[in-house]
């Protein structure tokens, strides 16, 4: 995925987009409500989650060792491991497997380690068709879109529109219904399960001293792609490994909780390597395909945090940036707070020059995050660190440091107040700074700000003092 | 590409070069995982009551349909009346070792027929097996866990146990006793760190698969919908010992 056109030009058009902005408030909303809810009656939660952060951290300590033990494991069960150092090796070793195999179709399960190696541009490229069969990722695979949202990634589309997609894509005619529409999915999709060659899934964990892989889902495709394709991949970033089946358990109980709001999500697939002999489902083959990509860089990194994700949403739906824009204004395979880090991550610093400005800062993320990660502080070093390397928009820069010796200087302060008050007077409207001129213009395009006082707070503390 | 020893060498470099956020260590597994799983079955067959109970509103409140009978012998009556509501003539089931009893005597005899699940994995009855679960409307299973505290069904998949028994047709039927029953997520990770401190189990079946109610999805207009790609409906039959 390209980051053209700019940050900026995309937030706009998503802030102009009235079906989105009114679907983004409506899903997030939402979810926020459920995954509130669900907490609220899980007084367990709050321990689960400190205990979920250390597995994370304690995990990554000794990440060497544990990929050791799944690689062992894993093959122990007759499964096959690839080590993918860049995204290239990943696409590669799966093109590879496509051509030594005769693999014709492959249908995948959702997954964002495939969205981030863009499998699915090489797979076509290389005469393969890839069929995404979570129902939500089919329909903007049709429509040859990108997702919105990690947990519902066509809530940007109508039922109408899926409804023509549909009518034109599959011959036939149907109804803006949901139920309808969802019986057409499940009976097209149905014989490609059947036939495909090859199924294509990422990981949610993979569990060191079983050589297990796992995988969650709410349809059902997840089982499908890892039960009746000859051959099995999965493609899973080295920071998803995780101890034992006891630490699994920890995840489990919390992970569908901050994603939807459920107890546990209807699937969860433990992967124990190939079909076993008397058995009738199953592939023959199981790849397992442990991808660096950038990773381990942030093992010793200013990142080091953000390889805690779990990939649930949470953040996202808390966001108010996000909630304004949707994630297709990000540009990036991970939108969101979390979204902005990963991307650094992945691409380096100077790839989020533009998003490292998409966050307001104000914690709600790291709140909800059910492994506690402190998405905020990493932000900040991160504008600090592209501030010192001087690629962060040149207005803002200077902006903020003014606003620095400003608040630094009482008497500048005042004086600052003063002009402040005078000259925000053209742009307020309703009482709020909707859209300011200039260097601000980039600020205040997705805010709306509150105007200066009348009296600034230290002018009436005087008073009643 | 990398190979093993290059990758690994290179996030061992990392891991040297940093000293880690805070102490930090995995959660505590139980020292005698078979011991372990022997007590955790010896409180249960005092508490399976209330499991029960749990497990049936936790089922319910995820869409589930619940049935409890007195014993195996009526098993086959509930199971008939499934058939009959959905006009399903055909029907797929694990093996009757694996599943605890034999549906075909009391079933074929009413007009439906039963395509068991083979357990020798040889090829054509693989294939053959598997078109009947293409096409038939009701899979039978038993399950490994009825855990209470989430409503979920636990299916280890193994021979004559297919995966595409709970997953192919549009209902599937889960029998199980109380021996079945757990409480809570810990304990299901007792029995799993269990299963695989023993050699033989730890190289059973391919999947395990953790249900908990009919497939769903809310991917078009946030509209829940049942029956996206897996079952559109889900029945438990609890088995009493009269
Ligand atoms: S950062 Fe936390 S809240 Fe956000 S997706 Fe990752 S695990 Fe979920």
């Amino acid at each position: 995925m390209t980051a053209s056109p700019r940050f900026g030009e995309r937030a706009a058009v998503a802030l102009k987009d009235a079906f989105l902005q009114e679907a983004l408030e409506i899903a997030t909303t939402k979810f926020i409500g459920l995954r509130k809810d669900s907490f609220a009656g899980f007084p367990e939660g709050e321990g689960l989650r400190d205990q979920a952060r250390a597995i994370k951290e304690a995990t990554l300590q000794k990440l060497d060792h544990y990929l050791e033990q799944v690689a062992d494991n894993v093959e122990r069960l007759g499964g096959h491991v690839h080590w993918a150092a860049t995204a290239e090796e990943a696409r590669e070793t799966i093109l590879g497997l496509c051509r030594d195999r005769g693999v014709k179709m492959a249908v995948k399960s959702k997954s964002m380690a495939t969205e981030e190696i863009e499998l699915n541009e090489a797979l076509e490229r290389a005469g393969v068709t890839p069929i995404e069969t979570d129902l939500g990722e089919y329909i903007i695979q049709l429509a040859h879109e990108k997702p919105s949202h990690i947990i519902a990634p066509a809530i940007h589309k109508t039922k109408g529109q899926v409804a023509d997609l549909f009518s034109r894509e599959l011959n036939e005619r149907f109804a803006a219904d949901p139920e309808v529409l969802t019986a057409a999915a499940r009976k097209e999709l149905r014989q490609k399960f059947l036939q495909a060659d090859m199924g294509i899934t990422g990981a949610n964990f993979a569990v060191a001293d079983t050589g297990t892989v796992v995988l969650v889902t709410n349809e059902g495709n997840g089982r499908m792609v890892t039960s009746l394709p000859r051959i099995h991949v999965a493609v899973m970033g080295i920071e998803k490994v995780i101890p034992s089946m006891t630490d699994l358990m920890v995840f489990l109980a919390i992970l569908a909780r901050s994603a939807t709001g459920q107890k546990l999500s209807v699937y969860t697939t433990l992967v124990r390597g190939p079909r076993r002999s008397g058995e009738v489902d199953g592939p023959e083959e199981f790849h397992l395909i442990l991808m660096d990509n950038g990773r381990s860089r942030q093992i010793a990194g200013a990142l080091r945090e953000a390889l805690y994700c779990l990939r649930c949403g949470a953040c996202l739906n808390v966001c108010p940036v996000y909630r304004q824009i949707g994630g297709h204004a990000y540009g990036e395979t991970y939108p969101g707070p979390i979204g902005i880090l990963l991307t650094a991550m992945l691409k380096g610093d100077r790839a989020v020059k533009d998003l490292a400005h998409a966050s307001s800062l104000c914690g709600a993320c790291q709140e909800v995050c059910p492994v506690g990660i402190d998405i905020p502080r990493m932000l900040i070093a991160l504008r600090h660190r592209l501030d010192r390397e001087r690629i962060a928009p040149l207005g803002e820069r200077l902006m903020f440091r003014i606003f620095g010796r400003v608040l630094a200087s009482p008497a500048l302060f005042r004086l600052g107040a003063a002009l402040g008050r005078l000259a925000q007077r053209p742009f307020v409207r309703d009482g709020r700074l909707r859209s300011l001129p200039l260097l601000f213009g980039r600020w205040t395009r997705s805010r709306d700000l509150p105007p200066l006082a009348r009296r600034t707070f230290s002018e009436r503390w005087k008073d009643l003092a | 590409m990398a190979t093993r020893g290059e990758f690994l060498e290179k996030i061992r470099r990392e891991v040297r070069r940093a000293p880690g956020l805070f102490a930090a260590s995995p959660a505590a597994r139980p020292d005698r995982p078979t011991e372990a799983a022997a007590a955790a079955r010896r409180q249960m067959a005092e508490r399976w009551p209330e499991a029960l109970e749990r497990f049936r509103q936790e089922f319910e409140r995820v869409n589930g349909i619940f049935h409890r009978v007195a014993g195996l012998d009526e098993v086959a009556g509930v199971i008939r009346d499934i058939a009959r509501e959905k006009g399903a003539r055909e029907l797929v089931a694990w093996a009757p070792g694996e599943l605890g009893l034999d549906l075909r005597p009391s079933l074929e005899p009413q007009g439906v027929s039963i395509a068991v699940a083979p357990t020798d994995g040889r090829d054509d009855a693989r294939r053959r097996h598997r078109e009947a679960a293409a096409r038939a409307p009701i899979g039978v299973t038993g399950a490994d866990f009825a855990l209470a505290e989430t409503g979920t069904l636990i299916l280890i998949s193994g021979a004559g146990r297919p995966r595409s028994t709970s997953l192919l047709p549009e209902t599937h039927v889960a029998v199980f006793d109380r021996e079945r029953l757990l409480e809570t997520l810990e304990q299901v990770g007792v029995m799993l760190e269990a299963l695989h401190a023993d050699a033989e189990r730890s190289m059973s079946g391919g999947v395990i698969s953790f249900i908990t109610g009919p497939s769903r999805t809310a991917d078009i207009e946030l509209t829940l919908t049942r029956g996206v790609h897996g079952p559109k409906e889900v029945h438990a039959i609890f088995v009493g010992t009269r």
